[in-house]
């Protein structure tokens, strides 16, 4: 009885799932999107009958906003495209290109890891003509072409990756309601912002809401704060020996830069539940302590994608804007900015693979998810008046006015560690562990792998 | 198509297929190889005698051959190779995972792991099997505390992540340390001792098991034997540990064997719980770090453990040959 | 006589109690979870379960429209009802404290005057300095200036505080709001209130519709029957053939059974998913199948062999004797008299499919159309909804309630079939 109960639920809903995917949230033809270029693509394209598979690792509100996107492509070219986010898809997209079930493309949140599987032969270059395509018509395009470019199985290299939405990571979130009660004003340097962290101490607030949790990627949070506060100690000389392993995991430099990391984040009286919560709390989950009322925490330092997470009653510009994770004055390093990308690749060649390459090529495949909120990117050709929200051009200024700028360090270290070893490495650290033993266990590794 | 459908006619695929597979070979074998008539009646049936248990067995043998046996050995192969697969590398990645620090947290932890549940929910199994014997409502607690087995690794972890959560608002552990005015703790970070807050999630999900094989065997005790003792005057405690436990030692050893076995194959908790994070690594979800990005590694550790279950095995295999005799 | 029987009902009551305080341990965390399905999130994370039929004291900030606001003397006023400016705040319309700042929602008493003044303070290096203090009074009284700060820095008393703002909020939620300033945009008004109690299936309906665990039940409906049934056909007769027939190396073959029970799973999955690929299954639902029937055999045999053992020697010995074929006596006789072993083992394998993860990690594709219930909870639902508590159980309780169902409808069996396995 209650098994026929649940499949008969179970069924309802597949239909209602199906009448719900017809929604197209804008309508084409409307609006400053550009069409034209769609139009032309979809008459050019037909794939009726065709499925696209993709696997990615957004899932929740983010999944939801892709699939929005894909949607327009299968009303362009009539093909199914069936996207699949998981939280361990560093570990799936492996198992199943290794099992020769990968899907048609995979959205690699880390370009190193979409190398690892190029030099295995797992991904097919993109068609020809694209790097010229990227470097014409991405801003900063050669430097995005050099990001997606791998070394193949046979020793030539090729470009692998397009990317498609670039987040920036520099950013320290707050809630303007708050600060304002508070009468907290946005600090300008470092110094600051750690006098304004104890401020609020002193006030008997907690300055910070930090959450490494995210599944089987637990730890990643951390290491855009290492990479950032990198930026801000060393050289971007410095840092860029340091993704090459130039420099090893346990240089003075690392650590003093994972030490600096843990002024915020080891302390009890700076973040929120204190410093045994950072390892557990959900990166997705954390920023909710900007809303609560009376204030979990005051700020939250995450990428410019983290407003996909925000409780609904949300509102950029009421209760909650951003500000740039300032540099030390007294290092005088100018202004850097961290960055990321997610790149698409092609893990099992198809008609339709290409033509979703195309299609992510097209300025309307960027603007149908920047007016959906919480995405950035390069492509030049798109009408920046999409943006959802001021908060996004401002993203965009914050990026321009880079005197540095960094593609995130992790996701260019091989997969084991910058999608491992670093990680778990950063959770082992904000539970007590001396950052020099953390340094030196995540170089054996490194070592072990060459 | 559907995966029901498909579902559907596999099933009807499958078991037509064993079926007719074992219908007609039987069919083939007594009518056309072996007949039963003629001259050579007597010496067909011993044939066929001697042939038919092996149409029974090949399909299981296809299934533990392939599935069981080929992986032991296919495992240990590549396990003396390197990551990529082309290079004979001998035992290095047994040296090299023996000198890394989270190999021997992992190893470390299994072994606990290892002594632990088994004891542990053997221990409690025994208890609530010895406690609810003479209950009225004994058999309505021992399906409550046999329930936890229905539950899967992951929807257990849930649950219990819900007890162990450091919010005292959620987490019930750290809502009973508030009303004592204590901090919050994460128990899932006290170092050392978060391996028995996972742990005891396993021993909820296998007390069940154990109580409902113990009660049984504390059932068949012969009634004289308690009888006797009561009228030598030995006190309840006495009786059980002195005359019930030393009766059902074999049954409480199979108990603690099974158990055992279990434990070396779960990896969902540890995965669910904490993801190996906070030194709770143990072998099987130290395995999935490696698993085909370093199938050399990964192999290597499945190894370790297939040698640490081999004690088991043989002690197994010789309790199974005994009791053939 | 009176001695030993006291001493008895004294030990039955211990023994009552401490079965009592087992089961408690044993249930209290499946009712934790049960209960927070049917809570919302904001509920879950404001108070425990254990409180779950107590209302909720809950705190909300409320902005009405300044469109209202009037000049009366020196300040502007504005005048409204909490509850008309917020759809988030309910509370049975019942205010029960209020506030000016986040911080302190709650600090004054509903129908009290709460006021900002600006004041002069002496701070620590002896300087002069401004600063804000809020102070709660009765309607109709003065508000009586203290003589330090919250910091506890003297306040300069010569210098007249300098009204900055005061709220006003009446327990119906009626509020006069004012202000120093003209009011051009809505004031922050916060609010307490206690929330009732409220149980919802909400979050089973957005499980089940939006969040694509429907997908993920049938599939795992679609990966554990066939490979429930499918072992149990194999195993039958091999079982047969191991109890019952004289072969020569029968002895070696229960050996090998028994040995290969202990086989951890993990060491296939390399080899196996490499073999699979080989000859092109790949990650698919027939691999699951296989992989499932593969390694559920041992236990399988081992337990239908221990049962069909103990049939009567009779009976089998008999029907040879009038002619039955091997084949004949194991259809007409043996896997009849089998049910029971059956049907547990049935239920062992069905649970065990159910709740894999590993298995479906590996065989599985990784994708939402193919998920099982466990992948999607782990992979996807405990990170997309970390925190939502209410989700999350009410996911874990869709995955648990076929097993539930199963285990309890057919408990009998699988007792019968566990002891056939492991006692003599």
């Amino acid at each position: 009885m209650k098994t026929s109960l649940y499949v008969s639920a179970a069924t309802l809903a597949l239909v209602a799932g199906a009448a719900q995917a017809q929604d197209l949230p804008f309508a084409i033809g409307e609006g400053d999107f550009a069409w034209d270029s769609y139009n032309e693509f979809a008459e050019a394209n037909d794939l009726s009958g065709q499925t696209v598979t993709i696997t990615g690792p957004w899932t929740g509100r983010e999944k939801e906003k892709v699939d929005a996107v894909f949607r327009y492509f299968t009303e362009a070219t009539g093909a199914e495209v069936n996207y699949s986010g998981s939280d361990s898809f560093e570990q799936d997209i492996v198992i199943s290109s290794r099992a020769g079930t990968a899907p048609n493309l995979a959205v690699f949140p880390q370009p190193g890891l979409a190398s690892d599987m190029a030099s295995q032969g797992a991904l097919t270059p993109l068609p020809e003509g694209t790097a010229d395509w990227v470097a014409e018509n991405f801003a900063a395009g050669e430097s995005w072409v050099d990001l997606g470019t791998y070394t193949g199985p046979d020793g030539n290299d090729n470009l692998y990756g397009l990317f498609y939405r670039v987040d920036v990571k520099s950013l320290v979130w707050y809630n303007p309601i708050a600060f304002d009660e508070a009468g907290y004003d946005i600090p300008e340097t470092m110094e600051e912002l750690k006098e304004l962290t104890e401020d609020i101490v002193d006030d008997g607030g907690t300055p910070w809401c930090i959450g490494l949790g995210s599944g089987a990627a637990t730890g990643w949070p951390a290491t855009d704060w290492v990479e950032d506060l990198m930026l801000r100690t060393q050289e971007p000389a410095v840092y860029d020996q340091w993704v090459n392993n130039e420099i090893p995991f346990d240089d003075p430099a690392v650590i003093g830069a994972i030490e600096e990391f843990g002024w915020f984040a080891r302390n009890d009286d700076y973040v929120q539940g204190g410093a045994e919560a950072v390892a557990t709390t959900d990166f997705r989950d954390s920023p909710a302590g900007l809303f609560a009322i009376p204030p979990d925490c005051y700020m939250h330092r995450q990428a410019s994608f983290i407003p996909a997470f925000f409780p609904e009653d949300a509102e950029q510009g009421e209760n909650v804007d951003f500000f740039y994770f300032p540099a030390i004055e007294e290092n005088d390093l100018g202004t850097p900015v961290l960055g990321a990308g997610t790149l698409f690749g092609i893990t099992n060649p198809s008609e339709g693979a290409n033509a979703m390459i195309e299609f992510l090529k097209l300025p309307v495949a960027h603007e149908l998810w920047m007016a959906q909120g919480g995405f950035l990117t390069a492509h030049g050709g798109v009408n920046l008046d999409l943006y959802a929200d001021d908060s996004l051009r401002a993203q965009g200024e914050i990026l321009a006015g880079a005197t540095t700028f960094r593609f995130d360090a992790s996701d260019l270290m091989p997969s084991e560690i910058g999608a491992g070893a670093f990680w778990t490495g950063m959770v082992d650290y904000v539970t007590g562990a001396e950052a020099g033993t953390v340094a030196s266990e995540i170089q054996t590794r490194w070592d072990s792998i060459k | 198509m559907s995966p029901i459908l498909q579902g559907i006619i596999t099933i009807i695929l499958g078991v037509g297929g064993c079926a007719g597979y074992f219908y007609a070979s039987n069919l083939v074998l007594d009518r056309f190889i072996f007949p039963a008539r003629d001259d050579d009646h007597g010496r067909n049936i011993n044939r066929a005698t001697m042939v038919r248990p092996w149409l029974f067995l090949a399909p299981a043998i296809f299934f533990l051959g392939l599935y069981l046996v080929y992986p032991v050995i296919g495992s240990f192969i590549r396990s003396l190779y390197n990551r990529s697969g082309d290079t004979f590398i001998g035992l290095s990645n047994y040296l090299q995972m023996f000198s890394e620090e989270g190999f021997r947290v992992a190893l470390f932890n299994n072994i606990l792991w290892v002594i632990f549940v088994p004891a542990a929910s053997t221990f409690m199994g025994l208890l609530v099997a010895q406690l609810t014997d003479r209950l009225k409502w004994g058999n309505v607690a021992k399906s409550l505390i046999f329930m936890p087995m229905a539950i899967s690794f992951v929807g257990a972890s849930l649950i219990w992540k819900f007890v162990y959560a450091n919010n005292p608002d959620i987490g019930i552990i750290n809502a009973v340390r508030d009303i004592f005015g204590m901090d919050p703790i994460d128990v899932l970070q006290l170092q050392f001792w978060n391996n028995f807050f996972i742990m005891f999630i396993m021993v909820w999900m296998q007390t069940g098991f154990a109580m409902v094989i113990l009660s049984a065997a504390l059932r068949g005790i012969p009634e004289e034997t308690i009888e006797a003792a009561i009228i030598d005057g030995a006190n309840p405690f006495q009786i059980f540990f002195k005359i019930k436990v030393p009766q059902i030692m074999p049954t409480i050893v199979v108990v603690w064997t099974t158990i055992t076995i279990l434990v070396l194959k779960v990896f969902d908790i540890v995965y669910a719980m904490t993801g190996g994070n906070f030194d709770t690594e143990i072998l099987p979800s130290y395995m999935m770090d490696f698993m085909f990005r370093d199938d050399g590694r990964a192999t290597a550790v499945a190894f370790v453990i297939m040698v640490i279950v081999t004690p088991v095995m043989v002690w197994n295999i010789v309790q199974a040959r005994r009791e053939m005799r | 006589m009176d001695n030993i029987a006291g001493q008895k009902s004294g030990l039955s009551l211990v023994t009552n109690l401490s079965v009592i305080a087992l089961v408690l341990i044993w249930l209290i965390p499946t009712i934790g979870l049960a209960v927070s399905s049917f809570r919302e999130r904001a509920q879950i994370s404001e108070s425990g379960w254990w409180r779950a039929p107590f209302s909720v004291e809950q705190a909300y900030r409320v902005s009405p429209d300044a469109d209202g606001a009037v000049q009366d003397g020196d300040t502007w006023v504005l005048e409204g009802n909490v509850f008309d400016s917020s759809e988030d705040a309910s509370g049975e319309g019942s205010v029960s404290g209020f506030g000016i700042t986040s911080r302190a929602p709650g600090a004054a008493e509903p129908g009290m005057i709460y006021a900002r003044y600006e004041v002069q303070v002496i701070e620590d290096d002896g300087e002069q300095d401004d600063t804000n203090i809020e102070i709660a009074y009765e309607e109709g009284s003065e508000p009586v200036f203290p003589e330090t700060d919250e910091d506890g820095q003297e306040i300069v008393q010569d210098i007249p505080p300098i009204f900055d703002r005061s709220l006003q909020v009446m327990r119906n939620g009626d509020f006069v709001y004012r202000d120093a300033d003209e009011i051009t945009r809505g004031p922050s008004i916060y609010i307490t209130a206690a929330q009732p109690p409220e149980f919802t299936m909400d979050n089973y309906e957005t499980i089940l519709t939006s969040d694509n665990m429907d997908r993920a039940f049938i599939n795992t409906l679609t990966v554990s029957i066939p490979a429930t049934v499918i072992p149990i056909v194999v195993a039958a007769f091999a079982a047969y053939a191991l109890a019952w027939m004289d072969f020569a190396a029968r002895g070696f073959f229960i050996a090998m059974v028994v040995g290969l029970l202990v086989v951890p799973l993990q060491i296939a999955l390399v080899p196996l998913l490499t073999f699979h690929q080989t000859v092109g299954i790949g990650q698919s639902f027939l691999g699951v199948w296989l992989a499932h029937t593969a390694f559920g055999m041992p236990l399988a045999i081992y337990l239908l062999r221990n049962y069909m053992i103990g049939l009567p020697r009779d009976i089998i010995e008999s029907a040879k004797v009038d002619g039955a074929t091997d084949f004949q006596v194991f259809t007409k006789i043996v896997l009849p008299l089998s049910f029971p072993a059956l049907a547990s083992f049935a239920i062992f394998q069905f649970l065990w499919t159910w709740n894999d993860l590993l298995v479906a990690k590996v065989f599985l594709p990784s994708n939402s159309e193919s998920w099982v219930m466990t992948v999607k909870i782990a992979d996807d639902l405990l990170g997309s909804r970390g925190g939502d508590w209410g989700i999350l159980a009410a996911a874990a309780f869709v995955s648990i309630a076929v097993p539930l169902a199963v285990f309890f409808a057919m408990q009998k069996y699988l007792v019968r079939g566990l002891l056939a396995g492991s006692v003599k």
